[in-house]
């Protein structure tokens, strides 16, 4: 009989922090990327917002095969979209459905960027990606919910 | 049986040779007349030196129409060949000749001439094609003599024939626009206080030459170089050149005086000999000149360095109370900044007259189309990095007037506008005997080791 201690799981609060910590992170960075887009000169207007927002289209449609009206969708519905989903993160609403819509959007970006060949900005996003997934890995020690998931 | 009239008129032999002459001025004058009145503009050029700098305008002036090479001289078949062929490429029919003398005798139809020999024979190049009835384009320095220079200023007066000399610096659109408009009209720079020159440039090999093309020293020493290396290292001699501060100071020396539109009146030098060993011009020189204006004296520094290309290439810069201007024919080193205590320069963007701070040539790359412009960010506090000797940092603006062409070429066009359209010369032989003056006195300040003045009367013929 051995006397060494048997090996314990990883008490259940580590990995609630954990991914509390993953959560807050990616909600932050999620709804002040949002946040951003309606900002120019200081100033935060949806009117900058959709100057912001077309400036992208065109510039991705222009230096692209994407068509401008894909493009001009996705911007224009990307800022709300990425506020919406930083929210939701950060108080905890359905949070493994949102971290996997969250990742879709910045995979729909990424492609974007792959499209202009912007490789810094495709590595940037692909370590938001890597974090989503392993927030996605945790998700099951999510608490501090407003509305959790169905386990 | 009395003598019947002749039905032809008598034809004495005075009369044949009157009319012979008359026959024979006609010929000669012939391309000039079929010229007026088919309304030709087509100038007859020949170029004597066809060596580095005669290539350089060779290249340039190709590129103006209605130029035809009809001679090319040089004491070197070497470069007389490179010449005649680079202008059989392009069609022109460019007799070759040794001597100056035997090409001005021998293509009387020239209209123009360019010199680009080494220095110390501009003179006797220069004053023969003008007495032959030519418009003299020559290369700067003038002259590496003040009396060679004044003699080239007194030909041209006497033959009523034009001459230009090749500070080519004076028909930059750049520089044009930063004078004319920015400095004199704007008063951008409030009251020029100060200036700077310099052309720091790295170590070179001296010049070679194929062993097999290299001249009979019979043949060097009849047109008075002492062997093969000083021919084809004449710069660095003193009986042929004025050394650096000639070859590569006259020009911005020379950009001095025009930007300020005055001469100055004193010089304080100090250079030497220091590094090449088969040299005898001084390899590095720093000068101060002292110069009288409307609104003050200017207090000017020039450096010429040739060991070392660190310190930011070659630049002139006019700096004044309201601004400062950093002007090159490289656009790189090309700058305009503002003092924080200027008038507003936004009107002066409105007008066209220069750009946005961050715009055009030497701006950071500019955000790509798909991205927002980020946030200025404050940077560190001022009380961390700013000493409380310091003044407001200067904004930098652009000028938006480049040239594009080859550097030479608008001062060349400027001299074929002046014999076809009687324009007026950017470069006279009045105003580069002024900056010959200025040039060659930092030599002579050099070697006293001591402040030289000059007299109003001295840029004078």
């Amino acid at each position: 009989m051995s006397e060494s201690p048997a090996p314990t799981a990883p008490r259940v609060n580590e990995y609630t922090a954990a991914f509390l910590l993953l959560r807050l992170f990616l909600g932050l960075r999620t709804l002040l990327a949002g946040v951003e887009k309606f900002e120019s000169g200081g100033k935060y207007t949806f009117e900058n917002y959709y100057a912001n927002m077309t400036r992208m289209a065109s510039g991705i449609t222009g230096a692209s095969f994407m068509p401008l009206w894909m493009t001009k969708n996705f911007a224009h519905s990307l800022g709300y979209l990425l506020i919406i989903f930083g929210a939701a993160l950060l108080l905890g609403v359905k949070t493994r459905c949102t971290l996997v819509l969250t990742g879709l959007l910045y995979v729909g970006l990424s492609f974007g960027l792959m499209a202009v060949q912007e490789s810094e900005g495709v590595a940037w996003l692909a370590i938001h990606v890597g974090l989503i997934a392993g927030a996605l890995v945790l998700v099951r020690h999510n608490r501090f919910s407003v509305w959790a998931d169905k386990s | 049986m009395p003598d019947s009239p002749s039905p032809y008129p008598a034809f004495t032999r005075r009369d044949f040779l009157a009319t012979g002459a008359k026959l024979g001025a006609m010929l000669v004058a012939a391309p000039a007349f079929v010229r007026a009145a088919t309304g030709s503009q087509t100038l007859n050029v020949g170029l004597i030196g066809c060596g580095e700098q005669g290539r350089v305008l060779l290249n340039a002036a190709l590129k103006i129409p209605d130029i035809r090479f009809k001679a090319v001289c040089d004491i070197w078949g070497y470069n007389r060949t490179y010449a005649e062929r680079l202008l059989g490429k392009f069609g022109h029919e460019a007799k070759p000749f040794e001597d100056y003398r035997e090409m001005l005798a021998a293509v009387p139809d020239l209209d123009a001439v360019i010199v680009a020999t080494p220095d110390f024979v501009h003179a006797e190049h220069t004053n023969a094609a003008l007495k032959a009835g030519k418009h003299v384009y020559c290369e700067k320095l003038m002259a590496h003599t003040v009396e060679a220079a004044r003699s080239m200023v007194v030909t041209a007066r006497e033959t009523g024939k034009l001459l230009q000399i090749g500070h080519q610096r004076r028909s930059n659109p750049r520089y044009q626009h930063a004078r004319d408009r920015l400095v004199k009209e704007a008063h951008l720079l409030g009251r020029i206080n100060n200036a700077s020159g310099q052309w720091n440039r790295a170590v070179t090999e001296d010049l070679g030459y194929p062993a097999k093309y290299a001249l009979t020293e019979d043949k060097l020493n009849q047109y008075g170089y002492a062997n093969m290396h000083e021919f084809r290292n004449w710069r660095w001699f003193k009986r042929y050149a004025g050394g650096p501060i000639s070859d590569l100071g006259a020009h911005q020396i020379d950009i001095f005086n025009w930007m300020l539109g005055a001469n100055p009146s004193s010089v304080l030098a100090g250079g030497g000999v220091d590094y090449y060993k088969n040299h005898e011009w001084y390899d590095n020189a720093y000068v101060i000149y002292e110069y009288p204006t409307p609104t003050g004296i200017v207090r000017c520094t020039y450096q010429v360095l040739t060991t070392t290309s660190a310190g930011g290439g070659y630049h002139e810069y006019f700096m004044g109370d309201e601004g400062a201007l950093k002007i090159s024919e490289n656009p790189k080193y090309t700058k305009l900044y503002r003092e924080a205590r200027a008038p507003e320069w936004d009107q002066w963007v409105d007008k066209g007259l220069i750009g946005r701070p961050g715009s055009g040539e030497g701006a950071p790359a500019p955000v790509k189309p798909w991205e927002k412009p980020k946030p200025k960010l404050g940077g560190p506090s001022k009380s961390a990095t700013v000493d409380v000797r310091e003044t407001a940092e200067l904004s930098a603006w652009d000028i938006p007037v480049t040239l594009d062409k080859a550097i030479h070429q608008p001062h060349l066009e400027n001299f074929f506008d002046a014999i076809r359209k009687d324009t007026p010369l950017n470069c006279t032989g009045d105003q580069a005997f002024a900056s010959a003056v200025t040039v060659l006195k930092v030599n002579e300040a050099i070697a006293a080791r001591t402040m030289l003045t000059f007299k109003p009367t001295d840029f004078v013929v």
